[in-house]
C-alpha cells in the first residue's frame, strides 16, 4: 500500500461511500463520541485556548529549526546505540528496512500502528525482502487479514462493523465464538501473543521523538507498542521527519494535545518512550535499534505557505468535525489521510494530479480550524490549494474558468449587475413551478437533483429600495 | 557508520527553509502561555491521592490506599482476587524498604510461584512474565490528573512486568504523586541536562490496555494487562 | 445613527424581503439606512473556489460602494465574514489594502450589530410558534457570532425556541461545493433536515439566506411541513 488507497475515480468513491449505510452510521456515531470526548477535556480544563496556542507555538518553533533538532535527535539515538538512517524518499526508507531484515535473516515481523510506514507501502518491501508481517493493532490486524485501507488515522477500521470482522476472523485464522467485541478481542489477544513472542524484528512508526535525549515515544491503548519495543531483539521506529519535539517538557504539552483532541484521554493507556538500545544487564528490549527518519515529500513543504501543515500530530480531530467525511468516509479520499488534513497534506505529498478533488471535498465550513489542538489554518490551506489548482496548475474546468470570468464581470459592474438582478427570475421561468424549480439548468442541475431551489423574487431589493425611497410602496 | 545521510538531508531541509544549516544556538522561546502549570497547583498530597482516586474509576482501575504496615495485607488480597498463581515482581531497593522481600518469601512458601526480576536469569525473565498472573512495580512518579504510574525501567524493574502478565499492580508511595505529566517530564529534562541518561524506557502507564476498534466499543484489557489495581501507601516524606 | 445596508446578491436577487425586514428593524431601533447602489456581490463565490484573481474584482467594487459608509450591515454571516476577510486578501497591496482593512472594521452581521453595537437584545416583535435555529458555520465560526441570534430570538414574544441536534454541522450549502460536490453536499442538507424534523419545529430560523435555501429546499423537496425563515423576518414580526 502507499499513499494512495484505490483505483477508482473520485465521483466513483464519493458514491460508494454515500451508498454504504453502515459505515456512514458507524462513523456518524464514532464521531458523536470523539466529539464529545474531546469536547468534555477541553471544558475540563477550562484554558484549552491557552494549550492550543502553546501547542502551535511549539510547532513553529520546532519545524523553523527542524534541522537543528533532527541533528540533536540523531546524535542522541547514535550515542544510546542506535543507528540512525535518514531516507529522502519511501524507497530508500524500504531498502533500508529491507537490509536490516535480511540480514537478521528474519522471518516475521510485528508492526505497531504507524502512519508513515503505510504512506511509504513497508509492509509491501517487507513481504519482498521474505518476512511475514504481523500488524498488532487490532484495527490494523483486522484490516491486514482482510487487505483493506485504513479509512481513519487514528481507529483505522472505523468502517468495519463486529459481523464482517467475526467473519475476516473465521475465514483467514478459523475463528468459531460470537461476535461480541470482547470475544474478538480476546481471539486477537491470544493470536498475536504468539506473534509478539516469536518476531524476529519489532516495527513501530513515531508519535514523538525527543531531540534532547533520543526517546521516541509511542502513544497507544492497546499495548501493542509497548510488545513490540519490548520483545524482539531488533527494533526498527519509522519516523516522518517532522515529528519531533525539542525537550521533555514540550513532550508533555504535545501528548496532553494529542490524546485529548484524539481520543478524549487525559493520557491514553500507555505513553512509551524507548532510548537507544537496551542497557547492560536489562533483559527486555532490543539489542539492536534503528531510527529512521523519512522525508518523503514533506521538505517541499518546509519554507512554503503550507508549512504549517507539518504542525499535524495526526490526532484526527478535524476529520471527527467533518462533516464531508461523515457522509463519505474514509475510502472516499483515495489516501490513507483522508479528512480536511487529508485534503491538505495529500495534494502536498502526493501531487496533485493524483488528489487534486480533495481540497474541494469540503464546504469550507471551518469546523476543522476550531478543533486542530495545533491550531492549523486547514480552512484557508483549503482555499490557498484551489488558487493553486486554479492559477497556478490550470487544472480547473472550463465551463468553471468561463463562468468565473463572467462572475468577475458581473460583479465589478454595478449596471451588468443591476440588469441580471431585474432579468433573473425571467431567465429562470422555463425551469420555475409554484415558485419553484425542481430541474434546474446548468450548474442548478446537481443541486436539484436532491432539492428544490426557489425561483427568484419578483421584485428585488434593489428595486424595492428605490420605489420607496420615491415614497411609492410600503411593504 | 550509526547515522547515514544525514548531512544531505538536513542540508536540503535548511536549503527549503532559505537559510544556512543551524547546527548551534538554537534556544526555546519563552512561550506566551504555560497553562500545564496551573493543574492543581496548590493542592496538598492528600488532596492528589483525591484526584488520583477519582480518576481511577475512568481508567477502569481499583484504587486502594493503605499505609506500610497495612501494605502486605492489601496486597495479599489483591493477589488473591486476581487469582494470583504466579507473580512477577520488579526488584529495586524499594522491596527491601517495604519488607517485601519477606512478604515474598511468605506467599512462596505458600505455593505462590513467585519471580523476582533478576539480570542473571536472562530470557527466563520474560518468560516467567509471559504466563504470570500478577506483575507488581513501583511507581516512580505518579500523575494525578491522568492516573498515571510513571516507570523508570531498568535492569531491575523490566518493560515485560507491567505488560505481559494478566493483572498488575502497581504500588505508589504517596510522596511520588505529583499534578500531571508536566512534573515528571519537568524532572527527566532537568536530569538529562544534568547529563544523566535517561533509562532506556520510560512507561507512563495509566491503567489496563484497552481498545476501541471494534464498533466504537470500549474493550478492556487487549495485548496489555487486562485488569489493573494501584495502591497508595501513605509513607513518612510528606 | 446611519447604516449602509449590505443586502448581498443572494437576498437582493432571491430573497427581497429579507433586505425589507433588515431595513424596517434598523429603522425601527433608530438607525437611518441607506443603501449604496454600486454594492453588487462581496466575491465568495469565485474566492472559495480558488479565483483570486475574478473574486478581487468584485472585492474592489464593494469597497467602492461602502467607501462613505460609517456602518455596514448586512443579514449574513458568511457574505459579511467575507468582507471581513479583505484585508488577508489584499494584504500589502498599496492601493487597497487600507480600504480593505476600513470596510472589514465597519462591517457587521445584522444580530451582531443589534447585539455588540447598539446593545439591543429585544428588538419588540411578537412571533408565535415553534421556532428552532440552525448556527451556520461562517457566522459562528469566522464571525464568531454564536449568542447573539439565539439571544435575540429567545426575546421574541410568543417564540417557542428548541435546540436543533448536532445544529454545528454544516448544512452542506458552502457556496460552490453544492454544486461541484452536489452529492456529498445532498447528503449533508437529508442529514440536517432530518434533525430539523426531530425537533418538531414548525420554523426553521438562520442568519444565512444560502443555508435556509438549501435547507428549504431539502425539506420543499421531501414535502416536509416546515417553512424556513430568515432572523429578520421572525425578528420583524408583529402579532
Amino acid at each position: 500500500m502507499s499513499m494512495k488507497i484505490g483505483h477508482a475515480p473520485y465521483k466513483e468513491r464519493v458514491q460508494e461511500g454515500v451508498e454504504n449505510d453502515f459505515m456512514r452510521q458507524a462513523v456518524a456515531s464514532a464521531q458523536g463520541r470523539f466529539r464529545d470526548g474531546r469536547q468534555k477535556q477541553a471544558d475540563e480544563l477550562g484554558n484549552w485556548e491557552d494549550w492550543r496556542q502553546l501547542g502551535s507555538e511549539i510547532r513553529t518553533h520546532t519545524l523553523e529549526n527542524i534541522d537543528y533538532y533532527l541533528q540533536m535527535l540523531s546524535d542522541n539515538v547514535s550515542k544510546r546505540g542506535g543507528k540512525v538512517f535518514f531516507a529522502q524518499t519511501a524507497e530508500e526508507a524500504n531498502e533500508y528496512v529491507q537490509n536490516v531484515i535480511k540480514k537478521k535473516n528474519a522471518k516475521k515481523v510485528v508492526k505497531s500502528k504507524s502512519m508513515v510506514t503505510e504512506e511509504i507501502g513497508l509492509n509491501e518491501a517487507l513481504q519482498e525482502a521474505g518476512a511475514d508481517v504481523v500488524e498488532s493493532d487490532l484495527g490494523e490486524w483486522i484490516l491486514q487479514l482482510d487487505e483493506d485501507p485504513p479509512s481513519h488515522i487514528v481507529t483505522p477500521a472505523l468502517h468495519k462493523n463486529k459481523e464482517q470482522i467475526r467473519e475476516t476472523f473465521a475465514q483467514k485464522r478459523g475463528y468459531d465464538k460470537s461476535d461480541s467485541p470482547e470475544e474478538l478481542a480476546l481471539f486477537a489477544r491470544e493470536q498475536l501473543r504468539q506473534d509478539f513472542l516469536s518476531a524476529d524484528v519489532g516495527i513501530t512508526g513515531c508519535n514523538f521523538a525527543v531531540a534532547e535525549s533520543g526517546a521516541i515515544t509511542f502513544v497507544t491503548n492497546e499495548g501493542n507498542a509497548r510488545m513490540v519495543t519490548s520483545l524482539p531483539d531488533t527494533q526498527i521506529s519509522v519516523m516522518g521527519m517532522e515529528r519531533l519535539v525539542p525537550t521533555w517538557e514540550e513532550l508533555d504539552v504535545l501528548t496532553s494535545l494529542l490524546t485529548r483532541a484524539a481520543v478524549g484521554q487525559k493520557l491514553t493507556s500507555y505513553v512509551t518512550s524507548i532510548t537507544g538500545t537496551r542497557l547492560e544487564g536489562e533483559t527486555d528490549g532490543p539489542e539492536e535499534y534503528h531510527l529512521v527518519i523519512v522525508d518523503n515529500g514533506r521538505s517541499k513543504i518546509l519554507g512554503t505557505e503550507f508549512q504549517e501543515a507539518l504542525h499535524c500530530i495526526r490526532c484526527a480531530a478535524c476529520i471527527n468535525v467533518c462533516p464531508v467525511y461523515r457522509q463519505v468516509g474514509g475510502h472516499a479520499y483515495g489516501s490513507i489521510y483522508p479528512g480536511p488534513i487529508g485534503a491538505v497534506l495529500s495534494p502536498l505529498l502526493g501531487g496533485y494530479e493524483e488528489h487534486k478533488e480533495l481540497p474541494y471535498a469540503s464546504s469550507l465550513c471551518g469546523a476543522c480550524n476550531e478543533v486542530c489542538p495545533v491550531k492549523i489554518p486547514l480552512h484557508e490551506q483549503l482555499i490557498r490549494h484551489r488558487q493553486i489548482i486554479v492559477e497556478e496548475k490550470g487544472m480547473a474546468p472550463k465551463a468553471e474558468k468561463l463562468a468565473m470570468k463572467g462572475f468577475a464581470a458581473w460583479a465589478s459592474s454595478p449596471a451588468a449587475y443591476k440588469m441580471s438582478a431585474a432579468a433573473a427570475r425571467t431567465a429562470l421561468k422555463p425551469w420555475s413551478k409554484d415558485e419553484n424549480i425542481t430541474n434546474g439548468p446548468g450548474p442548478l442541475k446537481g443541486w436539484t437533483e436532491s432539492r428544490d431551489f426557489p425561483a427568484p423574487a419578483k421584485q428585488s431589493f434593489r428595486s424595492w429600495f428605490k420605489e420607496r425611497q420615491k415614497g411609492g410602496v410600503a411593504k | 557508520m550509526t547515522i547515514q545521510n544525514r548531512d544531505s538531508f538536513l542540508d536540503n531541509l535548511a536549503a527549503n527553509l532559505g537559510r544556512n544549516r543551524r547546527t548551534e544556538g538554537v534556544k526555546r522561546p519563552k512561550w506566551s502561555v504555560q497553562p500545564q502549570y496551573e493543574v492543581f497547583t496548590g493542592l496538598s498530597q492528600d488532596e492528589l491521592v483525591e484526584k488520583l482516586e477519582e480518576h481511577c474509576k475512568v481508567i477502569h482501575t481499583e484504587f486502594k490506599r493503605t499505609d506500610r504496615d497495612g501494605l502486605h495485607k492489601v496486597l495479599k488480597e489483591t493477589i488473591d482476587g486476581f487469582e494470583g498463581k504466579s507473580v512477577v515482581s520488579a526488584s529495586d531497593e524499594r522491596l527491601q524498604q517495604y519488607g517485601l522481600n519477606d512478604f515474598y518469601k511468605s506467599l512462596g512458601e505458600k505455593g505462590t510461584e513467585i519471580h523476582l526480576w533478576d539480570e542473571s536469569k536472562g530470557e527466563e525473565n520474560k518468560v516467567f512474565a509471559e504466563r504470570a498472573d500478577v506483575g507488581i512495580t513501583f511507581s516512580d512518579i505518579t500523575l494525578a490528573e491522568s492516573g498515571t504510574v510513571t516507570l523508570f525501567n531498568n535492569k531491575y524493574n523490566g518493560r515485560s512486568i507491567s505488560l505481559l502478565p494478566k493483572t498488575y499492580i502497581a504500588i505508589i508511595p504517596k510522596s511520588t504523586i505529583v499534578p500531571r505529566m508536566t512534573q515528571a517530564t519537568k524532572l527527566i529534562h532537568e536530569r538529562n541536562l544534568e547529563g544523566q541518561d535517561v533509562s532506556s524506557c520510560v512507561s507512563f502507564v495509566t491503567g489496563p490496555s484497552n481498545s476501541a476498534d471494534i464498533e466504537m466499543n470500549l474493550i478492556v484489557g487487549v495485548h496489555g494487562p487486562i485488569k489493573a489495581t494501584y495502591i497508595v501507601v501513605d509513607d513518612e516524606i510528606n | 445613527m446611519k447604516v449602509s445596508l449590505f443586502i448581498t446578491c443572494l437576498c437582493d436577487i432571491m430573497s427581497s424581503n429579507v433586505g425589507k425586514d433588515t431595513v424596517e428593524i434598523l429603522e425601527r431601533v433608530g438607525c437611518e439606512v441607506d443603501f449604496p447602489e454600486l454594492q453588487t456581490c462581496c466575491g465568495q463565490p469565485a474566492y472559495n473556489s480558488g479565483y483570486l484573481q475574478e473574486s478581487k474584482k468584485a472585492m474592489k467594487q464593494m469597497m467602492k460602494a461602502f467607501k462613505d459608509s460609517e456602518y455596514v450591515v448586512g443579514p449574513s454571516g458568511s457574505c459579511v465574514g467575507m468582507l471581513r476577510e479583505y484585508p488577508e486578501v489584499f494584504k500589502g497591496d498599496p492601493e487597497w489594502e487600507e480600504e480593505a482593512k476600513k470596510l472589514a472594521n465597519k462591517s457587521y452581521e445584522i444580530t451582531q450589530f443589534l447585539v455588540d453595537v447598539l446593545g439591543i437584545v429585544d428588538v419588540g416583535s411578537t412571533f408565535k410558534g415553534k421556532v428552532t435555529y440552525h448556527p451556520s458555520c461562517h457566522m459562528t465560526r469566522i464571525l464568531g457570532i454564536k449568542e447573539q441570534p439565539i439571544e435575540l430570538l429567545k426575546n421574541v414574544q410568543g417564540v417557542d425556541f428548541v435546540e436543533l441536534p448536532i445544529k454545528e454541522d454544516c448544512c452542506g450549502f458552502g457556496g460552490t461545493f453544492a454544486v461541484k460536490n452536489s452529492v456529498i453536499s445532498g447528503e449533508m442538507v437529508e442529514e440536517k433536515s432530518r434533525h430539523v424534523t426531530e425537533t418538531e419545529a414548525e420554523y426553521l430560523v438562520g442568519g444565512d439566506m444560502g443555508c435556509l435555501l438549501n435547507i428549504g429546499g431539502k425539506m420543499q423537496r421531501e414535502g416536509k411541513n416546515v417553512k424556513v425563515a430568515h432572523i429578520t423576518e421572525i425578528l420583524n414580526h408583529q402579532s
